[in-house]
Formats: structure tokens, sequence, C-alpha cells
């Protein structure tokens, strides 16, 4: 389980995690091309929670090319979700499934988009219902659960689920008696009450407000007949797939250089879906495919990219930086010619990083705010970074050699960040400690900052590689409490020769 | 909230048992206490389910979670209050329960349930030992008058609630004592009257009267209890018993369950030294494989059988749990009662052809038959017959329904099609100011349920007097158990 979210067994993960990669339908919209360049083939969908209003979002989200809008009822949610969200939270999918169905129409964004609905479905007439009021796809997930077995303990967070439902500990798993078939003939009843489902008189309720259908000019459609334009043919990433094709068919290594303009948004991020098609998770082999560009990106700069690929960006970028960075090297630094002074200048947005699982990022410059905000794997060497860096951080290493803005390492699990000349106040110590660093840490940040400057030239570099051992004794090591812990019983356990995981469960589980 | 994990470190444990040759050679409780720490621990595999399937086991919605957490804690004064918030008498159900809730609890599924009985008898016996049940007087007085007809499990409950209630409450029993069948029926051996005894007391100290040799129908006519309170709850329980109407039937030595078990119970309330009918040295049979059956076997040893043989016309039940009563049903099980396990025979899917007796008219053998079930009905299997010796036999086989007659003759009341009392969805039966509860309204059952009808029925009977009521009210008189 660790491994799938690149996290550490034994330490804790904030769930539901916060999406600080979004704070605008603007942000969505960035989000949703950039999953799209990741994965031309997948629809992307958009889940919004039915409540007043809803319509208007939904709408929105239809702009931002959305393929799917997904409308949440007030009564779903799974056993490990909040009591506050789960009660709390939403209205009932039949009043936002109504609302979206209809803004949608009055907007004429309606036959681009597949509307689906979910919370707590469970019958052939609640398909029927949400049919009737516009949804065309419809979502089941407890009423299969219980059907497998599910008896709704909500402890699916701890590990105790009884009925060996959602758990790891393979005693519990023994006690699942679940059957697909089960599944299998659920969805056969349901398929067979909605043939059988007829308007039965819904005495006392006037539906005409939420079964409304507005004017509408001739041959509008009231479902999905046309695909979202996603815009991919213009992306600048068709150029670097041409450029890449010894890489790509081949494996065969390709040097090639192109100018980047900041109209170019999530530049690499479907070079990098052509490499994974291609070649798995695994990638291709460190820089097979080394591309610089010359300019000035656009947002979500080699998102996404998986291992072989190295972006060197000679100008600067915009937000989303490297977000999901999945193995792949980018590397940002002035154009030669600059005349500014790298060090205090900014070079790349905010949200570098968000959620990146792998790879490497060198920055010479400052970078904007919540820097490597839910990194679980990456290495990152930056000169200087905003509010919030290293927020829900749980694995990676980040290393900043110059100022740093407040609510550092707010809610990170893992990983480790340097900072120097650390003002400790603007730490949030409330999950890490500050310590001074060891001889392994010292080791691995001088490499770290060598390559830098090998990569970027960065003068900042420079100035502290020449008297290393004074720079040393300026750096910080923020180290989160529980991870310090599994890391020290993992270490004791490959010492003692023992299985590291066994070791880790039982000092978790005590 | 419970430990998590509780039930994966801890393995179902119940207390010892008295040893069987000990405890035959009296009449006290068979079960002991665990020691110390022992029933904490037990109490920590509770889950604290999100949906918590015992509620809806146990008809009186006992919050069994919270207890057990509480329990867990070692907070027993803040459990008893938990406890007492929906059952009247925990001491009686925690020793007589069948524990519906164990079958329905979410961690019989698959592994051995909470023994959340055990708990709750320890929760109640050890709130009496700290002196932490004390009489709960009303605030005030609300000036109407209720009769209860009746105390057995279901009449005591609807007492206790209206008298705390405000109202002021009379018991009416036909009996000598007051209990209904926890005191004349349920043998000693499986809860000591004491303490029913010391919930009574409490009941008085709180304002219950209690009239005991009060027949009403006979000694007071309905009509005459009716003029002189302004509600009647009917809890006489179902009390007509089955008989088997076989050659030789007319014999003496063959009786009734309860021509039988009360006895025993009078010689422990110190009426008599010997009872009358007498197991001593005597061959037993007791006809009818159930709960009464097997209290006829743990009395029949206790007075020192020669033998004791009991009959049960169904085939044995199977051990563990059947596909067809799957979780969280009560399961039909082959069950080992603590009277079983102190000796005697069983025998299943028999039945009996005649009684067989001497010139003086006394039994002296029962002719029995091996049976199968053929579409739904019992079919002799030819030339299995065969006799046994007997010189007591009893019939334990159920009841049929209430005795009703002096409530239909006197005052009008409807009988349903089973012939219960019939009642509406407030426990009123058909004329207007006379509720029914218990086994009288719902037929043969148990003591939870008979409680769980005595609240709600309180609850309907306080609404009708007062226009509104605060008392809980857990069971419908439509509410049947969880079986298939
Ligand atoms: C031998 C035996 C053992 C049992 N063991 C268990 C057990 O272990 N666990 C369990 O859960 N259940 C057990 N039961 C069932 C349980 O006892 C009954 O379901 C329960 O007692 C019913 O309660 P009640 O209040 O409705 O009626 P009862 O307890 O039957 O009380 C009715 C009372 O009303 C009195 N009465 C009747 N008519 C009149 C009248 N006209 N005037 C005045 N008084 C009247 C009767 O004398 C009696 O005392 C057992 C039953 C029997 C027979
Ligand atoms: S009264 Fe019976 S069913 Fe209810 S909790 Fe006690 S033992 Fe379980």
């Amino acid at each position: 389980m660790a491994k799938t979210r690149h996290s550490t067994p034994g330490v804790g993960l904030i769930s539901p995690p916060p999406h600080h990669d979004i704070y605008s339908i603007e942000d969505l919209a960035q989000l949703i091309h950039d999953l799209k360049n990741a994965n031309p083939q997948a629809r992307i969908h958009v889940k919004l929670v039915a409540e007043v209003g809803v319509g208007t979002v939904a709408a929105g989200v239809a702009k931002a090319h959305s393929d799917v809008i997904l409308i949440s009822g007030h009564d779903g949610g799974t056993g490990a979700s909040p009591l506050t969200s789960l009660k709390h939270a939403g209205a009932p999918w039949e009043l936002g499934l109504a609302e979206t169905q209809q803004t949608l129409l009055l907007n004429g964004l309606r036959d681009r988009v597949v509307v689906q609905a979910d919370g707590q479905l469970k019958t052939g007439r609640d398909v029927v219902i949400a049919a009737l009021l516009g949804a065309e796809e419809f979502g089941f997930a407890s009423a299969p659960l219980v059907v497998m077995g599910c008896v709704m303990m909500r402890v699916c967070h701890l590990d105790t689920c009884p009925v060996g439902v959602a758990t790891q500990n393979p005693v519990l798993r023994e006690r699942f008696t679940g059957r697909p078939e089960f599944v299998q003939t659920f969805f056969e009843y349901i398929a067979e009450e909605v043939r059988a489902v007829q308007y039965w008189k819904a005495s006392g309720l006037d539906l005409e407000p939420i079964l409304h259908v507005p004017a509408l000019p001739e041959g509008t459609s009231r479902r999905h007949v046309v695909n979202q334009d996603h815009g991919l043919d213009k992306a600048l990433d068709n150029q670097l797939i041409a450029l890449s094709a010894q890489a790509l068919e081949y494996a065969e290594p390709v040097i090639a250089q192109i100018p980047v303009r900041n109209v170019n948004r999530t530049v690499g991020t479907m070079l990098g879906y052509e490499v994974t098609k291609r070649y798995g998770g695994a990638g291709l082999p460190d820089g097979t495919i080394d591309i610089t560009l010359n300019g000035s990106a656009g947002q979500s700069f080699g998102a996404f990219v998986p291992r072989g690929i190295t972006l060197r960006l000679l100008g600067d970028a915009n937000d989303y930086l490297g977000k999901g960075l999945s193995g792949g090297r980018l590397i940002v630094r002035p154009d030669e010619n600059a005349s500014f002074d790298a060090a205090t200048n900014v070079i790349a947005g905010n949200v570098v990083a968000y959620g990146a699982t792998s790879g490497e990022i060198f920055l010479r410059g400052l970078a904007g705010e919540r820097f490597c905000v839910r990194n679980s794997g990456v290495t990152a060497v930056v000169e200087g970074v905003g509010d919030h860096a290293c927020e829900y951080m749980t694995g990676g290493r980040v290393i900043v050699l110059g100022p740093t803005g407040r609510n550092v390492a707010a809610g990170m699990s893992g990983g480790v960040t340097y900072i120097l000349d650390l003002d400790s106040t603007v730490v949030n110590a409330e999950m890490v400690d500050v310590e001074t660093l060891d001889e392994t840490d010292a080791a691995f940040v001088l490499s770290s900052v060598r390559r830098h400057f090998e990569f970027t030239q960065s003068t900042v570099a420079e100035s502290l590689l020449k008297d290393w051992d004074a720079s040393v004794k300026r750096l910080s090591k923020i180290m989160p409490k529980d991870y310090k812990k599994v890391l020290a019983v993992s270490a004791a356990a490959e010492r003692e020769g023992k299985d590291v995981n066994t070791a880790i469960m039982e000092a978790v589980n005590g | 909230m419970a430990d998590p994990k509780g039930f994966l470190k801890t393995s179902r444990q119940t207390p010892p048992r008295r040893p069987v040759d000990v405890r035959i050679q009296d009449w006290k409780e068979v079960y002991q206490d665990f020691g110390n720490g022992e029933l904490e621990q037990q109490a920590s595999r509770c889950m604290d389910c999100g949906i918590p399937f015992c509620h809806s086991g146990c008809p009186l919605g006992n919050l069994i979670p919270e207890w057990n957490d509480l329990v867990r804690r070692q907070d027993w004064q803040s459990a008893i209050e938990r406890l007492h918030a929906t059952n009247n008498f925990p001491e009686f159900t925690g020793r007589l329960c069948p524990a519906p809730c164990e079958s329905a609890c979410v961690l019989g599924i698959n592994a051995d349930p909470v023994t959340i009985k055990q708990v709750e008898v320890e929760i109640i016996d050890r709130a009496w030992d700290e002196g932490w049940v004390v009489p709960q007087l009303p605030d005030r007085l609300s000036g109407k008058t209720v009769a209860v007809v009746g105390s057995g499990p279901a009449g005591l409950a609807a007492a206790q609630q209206l008298s705390r209630a405000g109202h002021t409450v009379a018991v009416y029993e036909r009996a000598d004592r007051i209990g209904g069948l926890l005191r004349y029926g349920i043998p000693e051996f499986k809860m000591e009257k004491h303490h029913l005894d010391r919930r009574l007391a409490q009941m008085e100290a709180e304002g219950v009267r209690f009239r005991p040799s009060s027949d009403i129908g006979e000694s007071v006519t309905w009509p005459d209890l009716r003029a002189r309170y302004d509600a009647i709850v009917v809890a006489t329980g179902a009390t007509a018993w089955r008989d088997l109407e076989v050659p030789g039937r007319e014999l003496t030595g063959i009786m009734q369950a309860m021509e039988y078990l009360p006895w025993a119970n009078r010689v422990q309330e110190g009426d008599m030294v010997e009872p009358p009918i007498n197991a001593k040295g005597k061959h037993v049979i007791v006809i009818g494989g159930g709960d009464t059956g097997a209290d006829c076997v743990g009395t029949a040893h206790r007075q020192g059988a020669a033998s004791v043989t009991q009959l049960e016309i169904m085939p044995r039940p199977a051990d563990q749990r059947p596909d067809e009563a799957p979780w969280p049903t009560y399961p039909m099980l082959y069950r080992v009662t603590s009277a079983h396990e102190e000796g005697g025979d069983r025998m299943f899917a028999v039945s009996t052809q005649q009684f067989i007796g001497n010139d003086e008219g006394h039994v002296t053998g029962i002719e029995l038959i091996e049976v199968r079930m053929v579409d739904g009905r019992f079919e002799p299997v030819a030339g299995t017959e065969r006799q046994l010796p007997a010189d007591l036999i009893t019939l334990a086989m159920g009841f049929a329904g209430p005795q009703a007659e002096t409530l239909v003759t006197q005052l009008g009341v409807e009988l349903d099609a089973r012939g219960n009392v019939a009642r509406d969805a407030q426990f009123m039966s058909t004329v207007d100011s006379i509720f029914v509860a218990g086994d009288a309204g719902r037929g043969q059952s148990l003591i939870v349920w008979a409680i769980a009808e005595g609240r709600a029925v309180a609850s309907a009977v306080d609404a009708y007097l007062m226009g509104e009521t605060n008392l809980p009210s857990p069971v419908r008189p439509t509410d049947r158990p969880l079986v298939v």
C-alpha cells in the first residue's frame, strides 16, 4: 500500500489529501489539461458535491474541458471519511443533478460532457431517477461493497476491518468471503430492476422544477454527443515527440534544442506519456532524451515527466513546474545573456513539484509558494522559496539554499528538508523536528550542491562550495518525527538481518 | 472509542462453571464470575462497530458498545447508568437471556462474538454490590392510577417505568408471590431468587404496590378493576400449555412442566422441605427439547433422579450456524445447557406413541417411534418403535397462548388469530384503557422481549394518560426476533 502511494510504511498519511494545486477554476483547467497530456486516452473526471450553485460550477468545469462531470450526493462517503464530510457535506444528488443538467443546457455545454451521478445509489429505481434528471452514467460503491461482505464498520482507515475488505492484515484478509459473482449478480438485479421500474405517482411532490427542460434551440442535445476539444494538437509536445522518435522507438539517446514560449503549457508531458506507454513505469535509462528549451515556459512545465527525460530550460517557468514529476529531471536557469542576479530573482512560479513522486529538480533562483507540497520522492534544489514549502510532504529531499517564507513543513510526514540559514520560527513544528546534519546528510547535500552547480553554474552553489566546511554548518535539517522513528526501526532491522516490513508493522502496531 | 485491535489480541472466554458433582448437590447458580481484569479484557474485544448489529439483536436496544468500552476502562458506574438506560432488570437478562445480541455481533461473522451477556451481568452485580442501585423516585405524581395484572418481567418493567413517570401503580398477581415465571418456573440454579427480591424491594421503595394472591377475573372482576384505575396493563403471560393427546395421558405421574417445576421453587422459598412431586430415585422422561425441558432436566438431577431422558421431535440441530440461518439471525443450534452438562440422555426425531401404566393407573413407561419430516409433516418410521421405563414424565411442549377467558367474557376484549390478546400499534386492546404487554400479547417469548414490551407499553400508557410521553419505546407490538 505504501509503495503504490509513494509513502513510507508505518507513517500515517493525511487523508483526504488537500488539493493545494487548485485554488481557482483556472488552476483546475490547468490540471485537466496536464492530466489529458499525461494520458490523452483517459477521460478526465471532475467530481462535484451536489449543493446549491453546483450548476454554475459544473458549467465552469465543462468550460475547463473536463470530459466527465460527476455529481456526488450528500449521503455517500467511505467509512474512513471524517464525520464532518459524512454527515454535513452536500445536498441530495437529485437536486444537484437537476441543477447541473439545466445549467449546462442553458449554456450550450451539455453535449460535450458526460454527466455521472453517485452517492448511495442502491437500486434500479435510483438509476432511473438519475437518468430522468440528466445523468448518463451511474456510480455504485457502498452497495457492491456490502454485497462483498462489508458491514459498514467505518474502520477502513484503521487496518482492522473484521471482514477483510479494507485491510492489509493477513489474518483479517483471510476472513474475506466475497466473490466476484456476488457483485455480478447484484448488478444483474439492478439492470433487471431498471427494466421493470415504471413511473409511479409521487404524491404530494411537485417534480416540475427538477424535471424542467429549458427552452432550447432546435437540435440541442440533452446528453453527451461530442468530445471536449482539449487542444492537444497545438501542443509543443507534438514537436518534442517528433524530435524524440529514435528514443521512443529504439531507446537511443536523443539530444535536441527548441525554443519555448509561455503559451506552451504542460511541456514534456505528452512526450512523457509516449515514453510510459512504450516502456511502462520504469521509463527509459536516465538522460536518454535530453532537450534544451530556450525561453519562458508556460504552466506545468515538465508535469508528470518520467525517467529518461531531462528537460533543460534556459529562461524561466510559470506555476506547477514538475507537477507530479515521475522520474524525469528538470533543470531551470536564466538565459546566459540575462543581466539580473539569478540568486535574488524568481525563476519558477507557485506549486513546484506538487505531488511529485520521483526525479530531480534544480532551480537556479527563487521559486514561489507551496514548493514541493505533497512531494513523495523528488530531490529538489532551489535557492529560495515562498510560504508553505514542503507542506504535506511524505518523501523525497528538498534543499533550499536561500530564504524561505513562513509555515515550512506543515503536516510534513516524510522526507527530509535541508535549509540554509534557517530562521526556525518559520517552521511549523507540529510534526517535525529541526536538527543538525549528520555525516550522511552532509555528504548528500554536498553532492547535490555540486550537481546543482554542474547543471546550472549557480553562483550560490559556487560560493558555498568554496568554503564547504563553513557552509555545512549553516544548514539545518527538518525531520518528521514518526518518519524518523520508522527509519530507525528499519535500520535496526537491517542490521539484525530481520525483515524490514515486519519490523515496522510490529513497531507501529505495538 | 473501543480498542480497535482488542478483538485481534484476545479470544473469547467465558467464566468457569462450577464443577458438576459439586453443583448438583445444591441449587445455587451454575456460573461464576470472572477473576480480576478478565472481564475488561473480554469487553475490549468489542469493535465499536459503525453499524452495531447487536443493537438490533437485542430487543431492548441495549447500548452494548458503550458499556463494553466503559467496562474496558473500568468506569463501572457510568456503565451501569448506560445499561439501566435501556434495561430495567439486567440481573435477569444477564443470567437468563439467550443473548440474541451475541448472535448478531459483527465479530460473530467469522469469529467468536463478544461475551455481551457476561459483561451485562457483571456490570449490574457490581452495581448492586457497590450500592449504586437505589430507588428512583418521581419528581412529582401525576395523580393517575394504573393497575398492572401479572408480575412477570413484562408487568414489572411496565410498573417500574410508569411509577418512575409519576403514576400510582399496583401490580396484581394471582400467585402467592410476585415475579411471574421468574419466581415460579425458572429454577433457582439459573437465577437465585434473591436477585428478584432485591429488585422488588427497590420497586416498592419507588412506590409500586404489590398485590399477590389476586386472581383478576375471579377474586376481582376485570370491570371492577377497570372502574378503579385510569388504565390497565394486561401482562398475564402465555400460560396455556400445550398437551399431548396420546393413549395413557390420564395416568398419574404424567404432568405439565409447569405442574412440576414450581414445587422446586417453593422448596427453595422455604415453604416446604420436600416437594410433593419429586424425581428422587425415578426414571424421568422430559418431552420437549427446549429450555423449559432443560429446566426439568436440571431440576430432576438435583432431586436425585435415577435417570433423565429428554425427547425432541425435531432432528438434532447443527453445532455450527447453518447456511440457512446466516448472520445476524438467531440460529437453531445444538445447545448444551448447564442441565445437559450434568448428565442424562437426549433423543431427537422421536415421537410418543403411547404411555404405559400399571394397575394402579401410574405410569411405568413410554412407547416411542422415530419420525422423519416428509413434506413438512412428521411421518413415523415403521419398525422403530421402542419402549423406555418411566416413573415421572413432564411435558414441556410450549405454550399455546394466554389464559384470557375472563378478559373476553367480562370485558369483551378480542383475541387475534393466534389466540393472543389483540392490540393496536399503541399496545391497546380492543377495549379502551386496557393495554397488553409481554407473552399475553406476543405469545410465548423471552424475558428480554417481555422487558422491552413492558417499557414500550409504559410509554404508550403514559402517552394515553398525559397526552405526551418521554418514556422510551424500544419495540413495536409487531416487531419480531431476527430469525429465519
Ligand atoms: C420454565 C420456563 C423457563 C424459561 N426460561 C427462560 C429463560 O431462561 N430465558 C428467557 O429469556 N425466557 C425464559 N422463559 C420464557 C420467559 O419466562 C417468558 O417469556 C417471560 O417470563 C414472559 O413474561 P411475562 O411478563 O409476559 O409473563 P409471565 O412471566 O408468564 O408472567 C405472567 C404472570 O401473570 C400472572 N397471571 C396470569 N393471569 C393472571 C390473572 N388473571 N390475574 C393475576 N395474575 C395473572 C401469572 O401467574 C404470572 O405470574 C422460560 C419460560 C418457562 C416456562
Ligand atoms: S438483554 Fe439479552 S439480547 Fe440484550 S444485551 Fe442482554 S443478553 Fe444481549
